[in-house]
C-alpha cells in the first residue's frame, strides 16, 4: 500500500553570521518566516505554495549553527535553491545558508550530523591553546554517540 | 533486361528523415486584450516588462530571468509572436494565463497558435475564409 501523502525529504543546513552577536536574534518562527519570504522572493506564488504546505524548521542549534529543515520531496531542491539567496534574517542580520545533507528520515541526518561534528572538532584540535584543551577535546570526540534512548527521531511524518 | 532490373532497383529506394526535437524553440501567437474599449496603448518594451511582471509573480526572480524574446509587436492589435526555450514553454504561458490587470485594468493575454516552427505561425486553418 502505497501512502498518498508527500513524504518529507530533510535538509541539513549551516548558518554561519558575520558578527559573532548575531546568534541572540535568531529563533525558530523568525527564521521560517524568513525562509518563506526569501521563497516567494525566489521562486514566487509558485514556489510558496510547492513548499509551504510541508515546510517545518525541526531543529535549530544556536552553538554549533545547526539547522534541520523539512520539505516534501518533489520540491526539496526549490528549497536548497532558495538557501543560496538568503543573505540576512530579518534585516539586521547577515548570514550564510549551506546545506551540508540530504537525508530521508530525522535519523539518517543525525548519524550524518554526528560524524560532521566529530569532523569539525578534529579540525580544531591543532588550534588548541593548552594541554586541558586538548585533552577535554579528544574525550568529547570519543563520546559522540547516537544515544538509543534518547532518539525520538525515528518519525516519518507524511501529510 | 538486366540493366533495366538494376535502374529499378535504385528508383524504389526512399529514405525517410524524422525529427524528434526538430527545434529548440517554441513560438507563441499572443495578444493582450481589454476587458473594456480604452485607450491604454503599449509599446514594445512595455509589453515585454508586462510579461516578465507575471512571470515574477508567479516565479520569482528565478521565473523572471527566463529568456525569451518578442519577434513581432503590433501595437493597434496588441498582438506579438513570443520565442521561448522549449524547456521554459509551460512557465511562460502559464505566467500568460494568469496574468489579470494592468495598471488597473482588466486583461487578459489569448494564446492564438503554439508551434515550434515559425512557418506554422503564418497560417492558420482557424482565418481561412471559405466562399
Amino acid at each position: 500500500m502505497q501512502s498518498t501523502g508527500g513524504h518529507p525529504k530533510y535538509l541539513l543546513c549551516e548558518i554561519s553570521f558575520a558578527s559573532p552577536n548575531g546568534w541572540q536574534h535568531v529563533e525558530e518562527k523568525k527564521l521560517h518566516r524568513s525562509i518563506l519570504e526569501a521563497i516567494q522572493k525566489a521562486h514566487g506564488d509558485f514556489g510558496v505554495a510547492c513548499c509551504a504546505v510541508s515546510f517545518a524548521v525541526k531543529y535549530l542549534n544556536t552553538y554549533t549553527g545547526i539547522l534541520l529543515l523539512r520539505c516534501r520531496k518533489a520540491h526539496y531542491r526549490l528549497l536548497w535553491s532558495t538557501l543560496a539567496f538568503i543573505h540576512q534574517l530579518g534585516k539586521k542580520e547577515t548570514c550564510a545558508i549551506t546545506c551540508i545533507h540530504v537525508g530521508g528520515t530525522i535519523r539518517t541526518c543525525q548519524k550524518f550530523l554526528i560524524g560532521y561534528n566529530r569532523q569539525q572538532l578534529l579540525r580544531k584540535l591543532p588550534t588548541c591553546k593548552s594541554e586541558a584543551e586538548r585533552t577535554a577535546l579528544q574525550e568529547a570526540v570519543r563520546s559522540c554517540t547516537l544515544q538509543e534512548d534518547v532518539v525520538s527521531a525515528s518519525e516519518e511524518d507524511s501529510n | 533486361m538486366a540493366c533495366h532490373e538494376r535502374m529499378e532497383d535504385d528508383s524504389g529506394k526512399y529514405e525517410r528523415i524524422v525529427h524528434k526535437n526538430g527545434s529548440s524553440y517554441h513560438y507563441l501567437k499572443i495578444s493582450l486584450e481589454f476587458e473594456e474599449d480604452t485607450s491604454i496603448r503599449l509599446n514594445s518594451a512595455q509589453f515585454k516588462q508586462l510579461i516578465i511582471s507575471s512571470l515574477k509573480q508567479l516565479f520569482g526572480e528565478i521565473g523572471a530571468a527566463l529568456p525569451f524574446d518578442v519577434l513581432q509587436f503590433e501595437e493597434n492589435t496588441l498582438s506579438a509572436v513570443l520565442r521561448v526555450y522549449n524547456r521554459d514553454l509551460v512557465k511562460v504561458w502559464s505566467a500568460l494565463t494568469l496574468l489579470g490587470s494592468y495598471q488597473s485594468e482588466m486583461c487578459a493575454f489569448r494564446v492564438q497558435q503554439v508551434s515550434p516552427f515559425l512557418l506554422a505561425l503564418c497560417g492558420n486553418s482557424r482565418t481561412l475564409k471559405l466562399e
